[in-house]
């Protein structure tokens, strides 16, 4: 291996000896003088058992600043009356930075807003651009349940009456009187079409009367059957604009238990009748068909087998309908337990 | 522990702790192996000087203390390293999001409410991305240490041992205490050795002590300092020449070099700037993030919504606010471009290093092997009472000089037979300049001279049979050698000597002139005098050539030469010439330095050699300029005492150790002020240390170039510091923040251009990253205060931030320089910060709202058209989300369920997700320059950039449209005209920003300037 140092031993005390020599010039004598005292001083120094103390050499840590100091810092960043700054700008930067943003954000605005008119343009207040995302149709029921159950005791007048001021509430706008006088009486068994009429005009709607519910419209029995232990449900599909159900074919309902045993649900009645009856199709948005009454569907559980826990579940079937979404468990279907007490 | 407790007490028993592991470390580094005699110390060790120990001895002892070989130094332990992974500033905010969703999945449970796993999802994702970035980080760490361990793998090293009285080669790394070991010239002392027998052996300690005299070692004790008596010789140093034989004393981590190494291991490393920098910034990101959270989580409460829900607020601002993939970028960025240094060169065993580096603004640069070749090299000649300048270039590319006078011939052979340096065998593949040589160094820069003017010099030397030889001492300061003739028929002897011109001069009453024997007059003394003060005054060290032939009669054929009698002629010889050398500057430093002047960055010259010769080089490589004058140069030029120089004309100083001793640190730092071309010579490593100190008072950001051991501290103490790959010693290179693998000063040019572009290329970087955080906080801020239906999830947020946005904001590390950055003065570390407050506000206020725009623009559009006008999605939440609502009436009067509404929102999130990467790509656009126009930058230069932003579109048009989707990742399939609603916006961005570019170009300095320049 070459040696690390440049200066082996012969050269070094070569040039020691310059000096020496007498015919030097003044100006380099001089230089040669200065460089003899630097070779003694520069003798060589051991490493001394300080140096090898490496912590000595870290850097030091900045000194903490006391809370008192920090809190007059930020003082000074709020306020310094110096240079009459609050937060590090003075009054004309602040009013120009302001300035200049209220200009952006203005600007920004106008282009946000300019944008949601051309949105609003662009889009009619009848029919909705697209309708993929409320389709297929989902199902309700009434009455409005909070925790997927009815439960009561048919001679308990108040574990029911919720459920019944809940039905009463939603039959309300069934009531004949209201329908007679709104809308329309139908007949036909088919979509009841009204295109060809002018986009603006207000459609016409088909007639559903309460009283078409039988036992459960709550003309006869106030209480629904529920004082009888035959509680009535109300099961409505929800309305999808220019949604035409089951493609000529009326949708209808079907009742059955979940899981379990299947006799235990006894006899389950319909009212009017297990379809939802075309005429009611196609809906045309509150704008246009303001009165529009979507069709119900009355169950009756006639013959519930009492103190049990029964997993009920109500399905639309027909073209199009999904009722076994495993995400949605309102998509095309509603489902519910029974436990009725005598 | 004890700061904890912070009164008298704790204070007084740390300082006594640290006093007892100083004494102990003294204590350590007690021996007396070196004043004990040979007898004691056989008994000690159990061994002898003459058979060495028995091979069961030495196995046994072997098996006791371990192997001869420096334990790397422990280093932290892996699972503390990965835990300091997960435990950051950003990670511990995550950490806080992920048990906020864990317990609100836990309340909902417990409230039997099954159907959300959202929060349980989102807590999930929370953790991995904090566990993957953690992993990220971890083996960049790990990446950066092996190549260091890889350092390690050096050859390993041989020791010729005697045990069982035979001579044995054996690997050094098996050594024992009381081996009897024998090294000569060329060896490296395999372990701490007392020696007990040697014959002109010097061993060269710069490894050690810094020292670049080489030291004779010899059988007496001569100092009670371990590290000053001669009699031993340590681990790591090099033999030089001469042998020795010795015994060792102690090896591995018990040399004195092992504790000096696992001492400076210890040190913990500084914080580089590029570290504090990011940790400024994380800081304010992080209160800023708890502020705001903080801040909405009140508001919440207030406005009336449960406290489970303000707190699933607080998480998801958090969330949105703190720019989850900004670390692996910076990461990514620093780690792309230690690649690109590694392929020139540089190794960076700091990421962040490569940043420090960049911001440089002084580099104390060692002299030997750093700016030079670190081999002495013959650089001048004077012969027929002219110079004639040799080639010094490293691959011999140089011009030569006139070689036809006879003259020449006779100082070549003189050089070529008066020289005891030989070359190693093996090595004739080998050209010249690199071969290796056993002998000092200006013999060896000799013989190399003469291999390559004249050819085989060994063959040369065979035919001039050598009969006598004097060898170099400091009194006679000459060297001499008698050679027969290679003409057999001529019986002369040939009489050569070479040694201190002065000395050479004396003796000779001849000079030898274009061939002619011309007595020595005074005209031709003084024209020698003036070759040897010009030659001298290049920091040259000059050596004299004479011979003479031996007169037949007096000397025949058989003639006892003695040695030590000098029985033969010395005086009223012929002199030849003057053969200077120097260790020449490498080709490359003069342009470097250059560089780094046009850079703005000042180059220090510290060395430990000799003033003249360091002022030379300096001279020569640039340090000190054309033109540049020191004090003592001015009061020369100007006839007057150096006291009456205004010390301010001077431009450059060397100053030298014995004067440094003398100067208070006030002095130095004015001297470092006034002189801008400084170079220090015959220093001492602590000074070194002091000068390092003082450039940083000054606040200057100091990179510290050195080998030895002994510099350590000072590459510890630097901001950053480079170890030299070659030269280096283990003990530098662990304490170095970077390595050089050429030895080579140009290199450092080339890191500082890459530390400068990786700064300028993450500024942009984190302008890219942060303008996102305000599209994804202001859904929840407009999500909070106006109740509309949630338009951007928490995971859809995530999949921005670390899928979609990572690779783009990366490829903005490929950018190229906007100008030429080395000409530009390195940046204050104070003032020029990463993140300003000007990059904050524009990412943030401006570009960051506009993108917000573009985002609720596409989110009202994407309801309006499935039916919920905008008017209406105001205050619409609480029904929106109620689980129980399944037949809730948009515009038209439509009824949803709730999973139907629930779809709609993950459409929602997607829609705002897809203009948040439209603008984004407009985004990296517009971040390719900071100053110049896009178009003058050039779109397609930057390929990685173009990539990037495909990889972008693909991977958002995958979560889109891959099924399965909505139900995993919330992703809908959306329809493809909401991809183009951002688009004017991102127009709007591209157009702000050249707007903004333009006017910063046109009006510099002014309040345009100002506000919108980052």
């Amino acid at each position: 291996m070459e040696p690390t140092s440049a200066a082996g031993g012969a050269g070094e005390e070569q040039l020691d000896n310059q000096p020496g020599n007498s015919s030097q010039k003044g100006a380099h004598k001089h230089g040669h003088e200065l460089e003899e005292e630097q070779e003694e001083l520069a003798e060589h120094q051991p490493l001394e058992q300080e140096d090898l103390n490496f912590e000595k050499w870290k850097r030091k840590p900045l000194p903490k600043r006391t809370l008192y100091q920090t809190i007059a810092s930020v003082k000074t960043y709020l306020w310094n009356a110096e240079t009459k700054e609050f937060m590090g700008r003075t009054g004309k930067s602040w009013s120009l930075i302001l300035l200049f943003y209220s200009v952006l954000y203005l600007f920004l605005a106008a282009m946000f807003g300019g944008c949601m008119c051309c949105l609003m343009w662009s889009i009619s207040p009848y029919h909705p651009t697209f309708n993929d995302r409320v389709m297929p149709p989902g199902m309700t029921m009434a009455p409005h349940l909070d925790a997927h159950e009815i439960v009561f005791n048919a001679s308990d007048r108040k574990s029911w009456k919720k459920y019944a001021r809940s039905m009463d509430e939603y039959l309300k706008p069934y009531n004949d009187g209201v329908q007679e006088r709104k809308n329309i009486h139908c007949s036909q068994e088919k979509y009841f079409m009204q295109d060809h009429l002018e986009e603006t005009l207000e459609r016409k709607a088909c007639q559903f009367k309460r009283s078409w519910l039988g036992e459960c419209s709550g003309l006869q029995d106030p209480h629904y059957g529920y004082s009888l232990g035959k509680p009535c449900v109300f099961l409505r599909m929800n309305r999808i604009l220019g949604y035409l159900p089951g493609q000529g074919k009326a949708i209808n309902v079907t009742c059955g238990v979940k899981k379990g045993n299947p006799e235990a649900l006894g006899e389950v009645e319909f009212f009017p009748k297990s379809l939802f009856d075309l005429k009611y199709y196609p809906y045309y948005g509150k704008l246009r068909h303001v009165n529009y009454s979507a069709p119900v569907v009355a169950v009756r559980f006639a013959g519930v087998q009492y103190d049990a826990h029964i997993y009920v579940k109500c399905k639309l079937n027909g073209k199009g309908i999904i009722n076994d979404s495993p995400t949605d468990r309102y998509l095309g279907a509603v489902s519910f337990t029974l436990d009725i007490g005598a | 522990m004890f700061e904890m407790d912070g009164d008298g007490k704790g204070k007084k028993s740390k300082k006594e702790k640290k006093k007892e592991r100083l004494e102990g470390m003294k204590k350590e580094m007690d021996i007396d192996d070196h004043e004990i005699t040979i007898e004691e110390l056989e008994m000690r060790y159990d061994t002898s000087i003459k058979k060495g120990l028995t091979s069961s001895f030495a196995s046994q002892v072997l098996e006791r203390d371990g192997p001869n070989a420096l334990r790397p130094p422990k280093g932290t332990p892996e699972y503390v390293k990965f835990a300091r992974q997960l435990a950051g500033g950003l990670q511990c905010l995550m950490w806080v999001a992920a048990s906020i969703c864990f317990i609100a999945f836990g309340i909902e449970l417990a409230r039997g409410n099954l159907a959300s796993f959202d929060n349980l999802y989102l807590a999930i994702t929370l953790i991995s991305v904090v566990v993957v970035t953690g992993c990220f980080g971890y083996y960049q760490e790990f990446k950066s240490t092996n190549i260091i361990a890889s350092f390690k793998n050096l050859v390993p090293q041989q020791a010729l041992v005697i045990r069982d009285g035979q001579k044995n080669q054996i690997n050094a790394v098996d050594l024992v205490v009381g081996d009897l070991v024998e090294i000569k010239g060329g060896d490296g002392v395999p372990a701490d050795i007392r020696i007990i027998f040697a014959q002109g052996c010097k061993v060269d300690n710069s490894s050690l002590t810094g020292e670049s005299e080489p030291q004779s070692k010899t059988p007496e004790c001569t100092h009670e300092n371990p590290l000053e008596t001669r009699n031993i010789a340590f681990f790591s140093t090099t033999c030089l020449e001469g042998v020795a034989n010795g015994i060792v004393i102690n090896t591995g981590d018990r040399t004195i070099i092992g504790r000096i190494a696992s001492l400076a291991s210890g040190v913990g490393n500084e914080k580089t700037p590029i570290a504090i920098e990011i940790e400024h910034f994380v800081d304010i990101i992080a209160s800023l993030a708890i502020a705001f959270g903080f801040t909405f989580f009140v508001v919440a409460m207030f406005i009336g919504y449960e406290f489970l829900e303000a707190m699933i607020f607080f998480m998801a601002i958090v969330v949105a606010y703190v720019p989850e993939g900004l670390l692996a970028t910076v990461t990514v960025c620093l780690s792309l471009t230690a690649k690109r240094l590694a392929r020139k060169n540089c190794v960076v065993k700091n990421l962040e290093a490569v940043e420090t580096l960049g911001s440089t603004s002084v580099i104390c640069s060692d002299k030997t092997g750093t700016l030079t070749q670190n081999r002495m090299t013959v650089a001048h000649l004077w012969f027929d009472n002219h110079v004639h300048a040799a080639d010094t270039t490293e691959d011999q590319s140089g011009q030569s000089f006139d070689q036809s006078s006879e003259t020449w011939r006779a100082l070549a052979r003189i050089a070529g037979l008066c020289n005891r340096a030989v070359f190693r065998p093996d090595q004739e593949g080998l050209p010249v300049p690199r071969r290796l040589v056993v002998g000092d160094a200006s013999e060896t820069a000799l013989l190399k001279f003469t291999e390559l003017t004249i050819g085989n010099i060994m063959v040369y030397r065979d035919r001039f049979n050598k009969v006598v030889e004097v060898p170099f001492n400091s009194t006679n300061k000459f060297q001499l050698s008698v050679h027969e003739l290679e003409d057999p028929m001529d019986l002369r002897y040939l009489l050569v000597m070479k040694g201190a011109p002065e000395r050479i001069l004396e003796r000779c009453s001849t000079i030898l002139i274009k061939g002619q024997e011309l007595s020595m007059d005074e005209h031709l003394k003084e024209s020698f005098q003036t070759a040897q003060m010009d030659l001298g005054g290049l920091g040259e060290r000059v050596l004299g050539f004479c011979y003479v032939y031996l007169n037949e009669k007096e000397f025949p054929r058989g003639y006892k030469f003695d040695s030590d009698e000098m029985n033969f002629t010395t005086s009223d010889l012929c002199f030849a010439g003057l053969i200077s050398m120097i260790d020449p500057p490498r080709a490359t430093v003069p342009d470097a330095v250059m560089k780094c002047r046009t850079a703005g960055i000042r180059v220090v010259m510290v060395t430990g050699d000799h003033p003249i010769t360091a002022r030379a080089i300096a001279a020569n490589v640039g340090i000190i300029s054309e033109g540049s004058e020191t004090v003592e140069d001015i009061a020369i030029r100007k006839r007057i005492p150096v006291e009456q120089v205004n010390k301010s004309d001077a431009r450059a100083c060397v100053i030298n150790g014995g004067q440094l001793k003398d100067m208070s640190s006030e002095d130095l730092d004015e001297a470092l002020r006034s002189h801008p071309e400084m170079v220090f010579a015959r220093t001492s490593p602590q000074q070194k240390l002091i000068i390092v100190e003082s450039c940083q008072r000054l606040g200057s950001i100091v990179a510290v170039t050195g080998d030895g051991v002994n510099d350590s501290p000072a590459l510890k103490k630097a901001d950053i510091g480079i170890a030299m790959g070659i030269a280096g010693s283990d003990a530098a290179k662990n304490a170095a923040d970077m390595i050089l693998l050429d030895d080579n000063f140009a290199s450092i040019v080339t890191g500082v251009e890459q530390g400068r572009l990786i700064f300028d290329n993450l500024k942009k970087s984190i302008a890219y990253t942060l303008t996102k955080n305000i599209p994804e906080l202001t859904p929840y801020l407009i999500y909070i205060t106006v109740s509309v239906p949630l338009p951007l999830g928490c995971i859809t947020i995530l999949f921005i931030e670390l899928a979609t946005d990572i690779y783009p904001s990366v490829s903005l590390a490929y950018e190229k320089a906007e100008s030429d950055i080395m000409n530009l003065k390195p940046r204050n570390p104070r003032r020029d910060r990463l993140v300003n407050e000007a990059l904050a506000a524009y990412s943030y206020f401006q570009i960051g709202a506009i993108q917000s725009f573009a985002g609720f623009t596409d989110y009202f559009s994407a309801m309006a058209q499935e039916g919920w006008y905008p008017l209406m999605c105001v205050g619409l939440r609480a029904h929106w989300e109620n689980v129980h609502l399944q037949d809730m009436q948009d515009s038209y009067g439509q009824e949803w369920t709730f999973g139907q509404r629930l779809y709609q929102q993950y459409t929602c999130y997607t829609v705002f997700f897809v203009s948040i990467e439209i603008c984004q790509i407009s985004d990296v656009l517009i971040r390719k320059t900071r100053r110049l126009s896009v178009f003058q930058q050039g779109f397609f230069r930057n390929k990685v950039l173009v990539s990037a932003i495909v990889f972008q579109l693909l991977l958002g048009n995958l979560l889109c449209y891959c099924p399965g989707m909505p139900n995993i990742f919330n992703f809908m399939p959306i329809r493809v005209q909401w991809w183009f609603i951002p688009v004017p916006y991102g127009i709007l961005i591209f157009v702000y920003d050249e707007i903004r570019k333009l006017g910063v170009r046109r009006n510099p300095g002014s309040w345009w300037d100002k506000e919108l320049y980052y």
